[in-house]
């Protein structure tokens, strides 16, 4: 029974790492109601840039944020107004423009194979790693200590990104649009600024994500696909849009992903996710904390 | 010349080159990437049924593409019908599996819908990859399943050489042109367009826009089945990443919207332009700069959406027309 | 006889009651008018009635069947038409394609359905546009289309919903001709509007409605001098042209 709680433990710790990779998508879709096709590449972006700030510079990789977040923010703030405003533009009158989804789809593939091109396709770790390995042991348990500062930056983040919605006035311009974009831009707000801005978000928030990865994940081009999917399976259960929805979602992947091994072989746990991830679509769509759009 | 009669004698001209093309053409490789670009043409033309006239995103079609393969290769292999049995067998499956996807996810949202036909594309590789066995069929796991080229004949679809391959995908693709043709023209036709571009006024014309949308799944999940068949006697080996992979279900949305989602030429001209790139970019740049007809897809993806949404069928066809009307003649307004 | 007959039709929408007990018949060959300020519950009764969404209580008769539950494409093959007050042309397409989907109603070929299609086409004199992309229609033909969707359709009953709407006085008038016209043709209407020009020409009788509830009823002459409507309504929410 014990090894249950620890695989619940860790679960949960590796699960809010799977919501702060999911954090940055669900923010974007909540703002712009998009689902961002490239957010895995972001994410792998986001390990890389981790990866090389930590290798260049000596740092301890959370010390390397103070330079990855910026990187990340405005990387995907000009993303947003060179690639993806051209096509909103073109689509005004549509609610929801899929033309974008396809655009996010072909980002990604560019993005990951530019970076296989450049960087080649080796795994990489960051050398002198002072996390590696890591095991705190409380009462018996092992948990993994990465993890544990994983958890602790999922959190956070969440909580500095709800703390920017809810108090500052950008925040409150994101939320207007994200509730009516056109009521929003007739009260003077800049439509397009505030896209740029939450994708710029949303992409540091992704940088953050890599910046927990690399001390205990591979960093190579394609890494991102793996949780692209899982982010978006996580967002949906979670809610678009719902802040504390994508840390929950991600939690709860991140138990099943860690429990259920101990009762079925590793690529079932796989079915499972998809398999809650459709049932979740078909009966609520709005995720457990979503709220009902008027899409 | 009338420019009916320009427009028949190149249609009759094309039907010419493209059959005589194997006797002029002798090297099986390069017969191996004509046979691949007919069925890439075929695949996207038949995901237009339901990418295009219907006006939804369904990226998980793989999935008939891996069933359809599947189901012919166990049937041969464990019981020894032909895969030309296969091929019904297969297409029939595919139809029931994709009319109950498309049940619930049709009344979704674009961008969902595109997530649950990702979720089953993925969820039924998992599903292949991890069991031996189904019921009494043996499907492999990962492992995949090899069809040894034991009694190769037409009986069999299974051929020493490329050319019968070729001449069965080249007729495959006329024929699955020729019904999106019919379609098109069709009752059918008229309300998966309506349906799928302003549902409610649609359904205030008569138009059950749910049951067309099945009816068109119905089709294309058949017919993307057929290909998979095909794929499986041709290269005698499948296993899940090659049959049911996302990259497929992908490329063959790309390609479609690139060419032109909804049209009939469209997904044609897609295949014909960007096959070429793919094929090119990994034979002679393959292991310098890999992935670079990923980059290329990608990046031409982004520009046709921004610049020419209807995909690059719509400036093609506008200079088409005037080259004919400069060589031809035109006809005699009859009103 | 009774073409459609509404029975104390409610809608609720959550805690709102968007239609409060409406009661209303419209005879053969009747134009009735339906007016009230914006928010009353109009489009909402129509929809109930056109199958958008069941009631949440009452009866909905057509032709002595009862169609609460019924959906939009089966009651057109009924003979339930019905326009948008925010038209929905399928923009990518001619004007004849667009017609030509009403006309498939109760055709499976082509070839009848565009006939239909053309018939109604010089009928309300979008002939020389059909060749055109729905999109590039000016507003004003873009209404027209719509209805000649749904007359492809052949309907006996047509609900139109606020057609005049951004129409100049000439197109409104021109409008209010082809109403007529197609009702001595044999069609029932069931109008809503808000341009008083068209529905005191246009109606037999009018019903009207505020807060989803019916207010007063009537022949045009009658509504026009009612106090309640009066002091209600006329001279401060509609544009009188």
């Amino acid at each position: 029974m014990w090894f249950i709680a620890e695989d619940l433990i860790n679960g949960i710790l590796m699960g809010a790492i799977y919501g702060l990779t999911a954090l940055g998508l669900t923010v974007i879709f909540g703002v712009l109601k998009v689902i961002n096709f490239a957010h895995g590449s972001l994410l792998m972006v986001g390990m890389f840039v981790a990866y090389w700030a930590v290798t260049l510079s000596g740092l301890h990789p959370y010390l390397a944020l103070i330079l990855v977040i910026p990187i990340m923010f405005f990387f995907g703030y000009y993303l947003q107004d060179i690639v993806i405003k051209p096509i909103f533009k073109a689509e005004k009158d549509v609610r929801e423009p899929i033309t974008v989804i396809i655009v996010t789809t072909g980002l990604w593939y560019i993005l990951d194979n530019l970076t296989l091109l450049i960087f080649g396709p080796q795994y990489r770790n960051i050398q002198d790693n002072p996390l590696r390995g890591k095991m705190l042991e409380i009462g018996g348990m092992f948990i993994s200590v990465p993890k544990l500062w994983g958890f602790s930056a999922a959190i956070l983040t969440a909580l500095a990104i709800y703390w920017f919605l809810q108090r500052t006035r950008m925040g409150r311009a994101i939320r207007a649009t994200s509730l009516d974009r056109d009521a929003a831009s007739l009260m003077g707000i800049k439509q397009y600024k505030v896209y740029n801005i939450a994708f710029g978000i949303g992409t540091a928030a992704a940088g953050i994500a890599g910046v927990t990865l690399v001390p205990f994940y591979n960093v190579f081009p394609s890494v991102g696909v793996l949780f692209d999917i899982k982010g978006f399976i996580i967002v949906v259960l979670g809610g678009l849009g719902s802040i504390s929805g994508a840390i929950l979602g991600g939690m709860i992947i991140g138990v099943i992903e860690s429990v259920g091994p101990q009762f079925m072989t590793a690529t079932w746990t796989e079915g499972i996710v998809y398999a809650l991830f459709l049932l979740v679509l078909f009966v609520k769509p709005s995720g457990l904390f979503g709220v009902r759009y008027d899409w | 010349m009338t420019r009916e009669n320009f427009q028949k004698l190149s249609a009759a001209l094309l039907l010419i080159v493209s059959f005589g093309l194997p006797l002029v053409l002798r090297s099986p490789t390069y017969l191996h990437i004509l046979i691949l670009l007919y069925l890439y043409a075929y695949l996207t033309t038949s995901w237009n049924l339901v990418g295009g006239f219907a006006g939804v995103l369904p990226l998980g079609h793989a999935a008939f593409f891996g069933i359809g393969a599947y189901t012919s290769t166990v049937l041969f292999l464990q019981y020894g019908i032909s895969p030309w049995i296969g091929m019904v067998l297969g297409g029939i499956m595919a139809s029931i599996v994709g009319v109950i996807i498309g049940l619930p996810t049709f009344k979704m949202r674009g961008a969902y819908f595109a997530l649950a036909t990702i979720a089953f594309g993925e969820g039924m590789r998992v599903m292949v990859e991890n069991i031996d066995y189904l019921g009494p069929f043996n499907l492999n796991g990962p492992r995949g399943l090899q069809i040894p080229p034991l009694n190769v004949g037409l009986a069999n679809l299974m051929f020493v050489n490329k050319e019968p391959y070729y001449y069965i995908i080249l007729i495959m693709l006329i024929a699955v042109l020729m019904l999106t043709y019919t379609i098109s023209c069709s009752k059918l036709g008229y309300y998966l367009n309506a349906g799928g571009e302003e549902p409610e006024a649609a359904k205030a014309l008569g138009v059950n826009v749910a049951r067309c949308k099945l009816i068109a799944m119905a089709m294309s999940s058949f017919l993307t089945a057929l290909a998979g068949v095909f794929y499986a006697q041709l290269t005698l080996f499948i296993h899940p990443k090659s049959v049911i992979s996302l990259d497929l279900s992908f490329e063959i949305a790309f390609i479609a919207l690139i060419g032109g989602r909804g049209s009939i030429a469209g997904p044609v001209l897609g295949a014909l332009l960007l096959r070429p790139v793919s094929d090119f970019s990994r034979i002679y740049f393959g292991h310098i700069l890999p992935g670079l007809h990923l980059i290329i897809f990608g990046t031409v993806l982004i520009l046709v959406m921004i610049f020419q949404p209807r995909g690059l069928q719509e400036p093609l066809t506008k200079a088409y027309h005037r080259l004919l009307d400069r060589l031809t003649e035109k006809p005699t307004e009859k009103e | 006889m009774k073409i459609l007959e509404v029975k104390n039709l409610v809608k609720n929408f959550g805690g709102l009651r968007a239609v409060d007990d409406l009661s209303l018949t419209i005879e053969e060959g009747q134009i009735l008018g339906l007016i009230g300020p914006n928010g009353a519950g109009k489009s909402t009764a129509f929809n109930c009635i056109a199958g958008v969404y069941p009631p949440s209580d009452g009866e909905v008769y057509f032709f002595g069947e009862k169609i609460n539950n019924h959906n939009p494409w089966d009651l057109c093959k009924k003979g339930l038409a019905r326009t948008f007050q925010i038209v929905k042309p399928f923009a990518s397409k001619t004007v004849l394609y667009n017609v030509t989907v009403g006309g498939y109603v109760h055709t499976e070929k082509r070839a009848k359905a565009e006939e239909k299609a053309l018939e109604v086409l010089k009928y309300i004199d979008l002939y020389d546009k059909k060749d055109m992309k729905a999109g590039k229609l000016t507003i004003a033909d873009r209404k027209r289309l719509e209805i000649a969707r749904a007359l492809a359709t052949g309907p006996k009953l047509l609900l139109l919903d606020e057609v005049m709407a951004g129409l100049r006085p000439t197109e409104v008038d021109k409008m209010v001709e082809i109403i007529k016209d197609l009702r001595d043709n044999g069609i029932t209407f069931f109008v809503i509007e808000h341009i008083m020009r068209a529905i005191m020409a246009l109606s037999d009788r009018i019903v009207v409605i505020h807060y989803g509830q019916k207010i007063s009823e009537g022949r045009p002459e009658e509504i026009a001098s009612d106090e309640r409507v009066i002091k209600a309504y006329l001279g401060e929410e509609y544009g009188v042209s």
